[in-house]
């Protein structure tokens, strides 16, 4: 039977059960083929309160979600919803004990309009016909309580991915949802974005709710958060209230050593231009202008930084660099040599190096081993391919075990399949790929998106090694934290051009970010 | 053209559209739940020896054709189990079910009518006026059915949710296999329904003639849509009517005027392909997260 969404949304507003505990699990255990993924957690949610969960890159916090939702059985444990055993044997079982869930991946029908992705599955029919006149005036209802801000009648597919998010929670609220889980929800968000979502977050919190978040942004999770639960290899290891927790804190529980966030990046005297950029110009398949006039140049030993809110043609420069594209305009040169019709095995032997925004896509073949990730690229070249063309396993092996070792990838064996890795290993493999050419210029385009805080530390440490050893490195990030701390030099994007340039010395946080809303010089 | 012939030919490209237009209801059905079923052709041709055999065995074509739905159900229920609860590739499943139709046919023949190749007449029949078959009419009740069951009802809804994201639909408690299961066995009923209006008279080998493909291309044309699907069937029943009327009066090889409906899918279906979108789940087994 669909709930009543429009009971469950607003009665709730008066909340005289704050602080009372929504939910208990009890020494939850979850074991993989070779991995303890959950190793007698447990934890309290309270209602009106956001708790974080933080931990590395698997830790082990989505599977304990996953268990919360229903899509995991544990194998051993209890979980309590207001201080009753309850067996949740099926995101049915969940709804109906009123526990929500935002994915990682989206969980939306593209071509079904929000209202449709709403109802799918608590539906209000007559007969099985169905009826939309109640559901829309309950969430036009919660679309208003909440700081929401989506038209219905809109199809999903065509929404950003902001707005998609605003769906999925939407859906869970439609169902009454008093535990609302959001796996790591910013990570595909815009920093603007995030600002809404935390502005939802505290009118939840206002009406009582409980909500989970999972975030590898220390940032963020010490400006929501009441209470921070950190886990480490499937245990808990201790849960900090806001007033006690710091960043320094929360990173060396995570990792279980010291982190050192604050790189040791100096000033280098700059070498001869390895990339200079002219005039760029570029036209996207839908005819609007993406880059217009982009010059800089970036030097040999330095790191230039691109700092920009997302969209304003970051990824399509980083495109025009390092692939085979049509540009509208202007040049861009390596090391002197136009790259104009050049094709990516040209580039790459003129020392190109990319770290891409998209690791799945374009950064491993998911389904190859470490050992053949890590040859793309050189795979035709000496010691992996032999006279007659064929490659020459040992080789292969050696090389991945070297690189394994010495970018400190976490996996079983070489033979593991990169899908088999989590994001901040992954990241690793290429990295330790990229690095391995020698690169006279590396691109990083979100190097650090996604992956947890210790992988994160030593990304940049190798950023930083790269332009030691003299190549130019391209950073662009959405995180302006870690455009500050990297670069030598920093480009301000907007609107498809760079718009400001800011020697370190001279750059504050405050008017970089000035320069990103796209207000002019005072 | 007197109005008379022109009468004549609006109602005998009813007549060839109509079987198009059954199967391609079906393949709607199963595609929006996220099957792929080639096995269209095989179910027609199963279902049309049914009506013939079913008919003669109960003495009424109203229980022939009744029998012949479910022989269509039933023989879509293994193309469902194949590919939905083992996970088969559903165009080996599909080829393979479009093989083993024709074959069953065929023994089934041999030992009931003596022969392999064709079965005895049917002497039921649905009435015709001016060379249509009657019950091609129904097709247009069924149509405006299934437009409503797939965009109007709760059922609707979720087999289409299936078939774009049968992940989603899992998390929010929608019974993928179900869903799919309903949807493939549907388009068996659509096969049965077709045979109806195919040529209840007789059964004979061979005698879609690539007729559940046409209809998966109409499928296609029309977008997935039940309307357009049958909006397309009748485009291509009325290019083979059209061969039919004019073949003997052009001076062309008739092997070339045969070609004429399926060329003319593959040109409009090179036409429309890239904007017309299938379900994005349409051809891939689901796969449950975990264990
Ligand atoms: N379905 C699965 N099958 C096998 N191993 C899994 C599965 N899901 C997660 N794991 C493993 O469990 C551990 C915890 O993963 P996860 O909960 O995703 O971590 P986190 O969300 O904290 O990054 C990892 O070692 C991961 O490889
Ligand atoms: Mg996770």
């Amino acid at each position: 039977m669909p709930m009543n969404a429009a009971a469950a949304a607003p009665s709730s507003g008066g909340d005289p059960a704050a602080g009372s505990v929504l939910l208990r699990m009890e020494g939850i255990t979850k074991a993989f083929p070779g991995v303890v993924a959950n190793d007698k957690i447990s934890l309290e949610l309270r209602a009106g309160e956001v708790l974080a969960l933080v931990g590395e890159n698997g830790a082990g916090k989505s599977t304990l979600m996953k268990i919360l939702y229903g899509l995991y059985r544990p194998d051993s444990g209890e979980i309590l919803v207001r201080d009753r055993t309850t067996r949740i044997a099926g995101p049915r079982d969940a709804i109906s004990q009123g526990i929500g869930m935002v994915h990682q991946h989206f969980m939306l029908i593209p071509p079904f309009t929000v209202l449709e992705n709403i109802v799918l599955g608590s539906e209000t029919s007559r007969l099985g016909v169905l009826s939309y006149a109640k559901p829309r005036a309950a969430a036009a209802k919660l679309i208003e309580l909440n700081n929401l801000h989506i038209d219905l009648g809109a199809s999903v597919e065509h929404l950003p991915v902001g707005l998609q998010q605003q769906v999925e929670i939407l859906k869970i609220l439609y169902r009454g949802a008093e535990i609302l889980i959001f796996d790591e929800p910013t990570a595909v968000l815009t920093p603007q974005e995030s600002d809404e979502l935390f502005k939802t977050f505290r009118q939840m919190r206002a009406q009582g709710k409980g909500i989970i978040f999972i975030s590898h942004k220390l940032d963020e999770v010490l400006d929501i958060a009441d209470r921070i639960t950190v886990i480490r290899r499937g245990k808990v290891i201790r849960t900090l209230d806001r007033a006690e927790a710091t960043k320094p804190l929360i990173a060396e529980l995570m990792v279980g050593k010291p982190v050192i966030l604050n790189v040791d990046n100096p000033r280098l005297p700059p070498g001869p231009a390895v990339l200079e950029v002219d005039k760029l110009g570029f036209v996207n398949a839908e005819g609007v202008a993406a880059l217009r006039d982009v010059s800089f140049r970036v030097r040999s030993g330095e790191i230039y930084g691109i700092a920009g809110v997302e969209g304003n043609g970051q990824s399509e420069l980083i495109r025009a660099i390092a692939y085979r594209t049509r540009i509208s305009g202007g040049s861009v040169r390596l090391l002197g040599a136009d790259l104009s019709g050049l094709d990516v095995r040209s580039r790459r032997e003129l020392g190109l190096a990319h770290i891409p925004e998209d690791r799945h896509k374009f950064g491993l073949l998911l389904s190859f081993s470490l050992a053949d990730n890590f040859i793309l690229g050189s795979h035709y070249k000496k010691p992996f391919v032999s006279v007659l063309r064929t490659q020459v396993r040992r080789q292969i092996a050696e090389n991945a075990r070297r690189l394994i070792a010495q970018f400190d990838v976490r996996a079983p064996s070489e033979q593991t399949p990169a899908h088999a890795l989590s994001g901040g290993n992954q990241q690793k493999v290429i990295i330790a790929r990229e690095m391995s050419a020698k690169p006279r210029l590396l691109l990083a385009n979100q190097p650090t998106r996604g992956v947890d805080v210790g992988a994160t530390e030593f990304i940049y440490k190798q950023l930083v090694e790269a332009k030691k050893n003299g190549a130019a490195v391209l950073l662009v990030s959405a995180d302006l934290d870690e455009v500050m701390s990297l670069s030598d030099r920093i480009g301000v994007m907007f609107k498809g051009s760079i718009i400001k340039e800011f020697e370190r010395e001279s750059a504050t946080k405050e008017e970089v970010g000035f320069y990103m809303m796209g207000e002019k010089a005072r | 053209m007197h109005w008379g012939t022109l009468f004549d030919y609006i109602c005998k490209g009813l007549d060839t559209s109509a079987p198009l237009a059954f199967a391609a209801l079906g393949g709607v059905f199963s595609e929006k739940s996220g099957v792929v079923n080639i096995a269209l052709e095989g179910g027609m041709l199963f279902s049309a020896f049914s009506i013939v055999w079913g008919s003669i065995i109960f003495h009424s074509l109203w229980l022939g054709l009744l029998f012949a739905v479910v022989i269509g159900m039933a023989f879509a229920a293994i193309h469902a189990v194949v590919t939905i609860t083992y996970k088969v590739n559903q165009i080996i499943s599909g080829v393979a079910l479009n093989i083993l139709a024709e074959g069953i046919a065929r023994f089934l023949s041999q030992n009931i009518f003596g022969q392999e190749t064709q079965s005895a007449m049917n002497p039921y029949s649905f009435p015709s006026y001016r060379g249509m078959n009657v019950f091609s009419l129904v097709v247009i009740p069924v149509a405006i059915l299934s437009w409503f069951v797939l965009n109007k009802t709760v059922f609707g809804l979720r087999l289409r949710s299936v078939g774009e994201n049968p992940e989603a639909a899992d998390t929010l408690g929608i019974n993928v296999t179900l869903m799919r299961y309903s949807g493939v066995l549907i388009s068996g009923a659509m096969c049965g329904l077709s045979a109806a209006v195919l040529y209840p008279s007789r059964w004979v080998s061979g005698m879609t003639g690539g007729r559940g493909f046409i209809a998966l291309a109409a499928m296609i044309f029309g977008r997935w849509s039940p309307i357009g699907a049958v909006l397309a069937s009748l485009l291509f029943g009325y290019a083979d009517a059209a061969r039919i009327s004019f073949a003997s009066s052009i001076q062309i090889p008739s092997q070339f005027v045969q070609m004429f409906p399926y060329v003319l899918a593959v040109v409009v279906l090179a036409g429309v392909v890239g904007r017309s979108r299938a379900p994005a789940a349409d051809g891939v087994p689901y796969e449950k997260g975990e264990d």
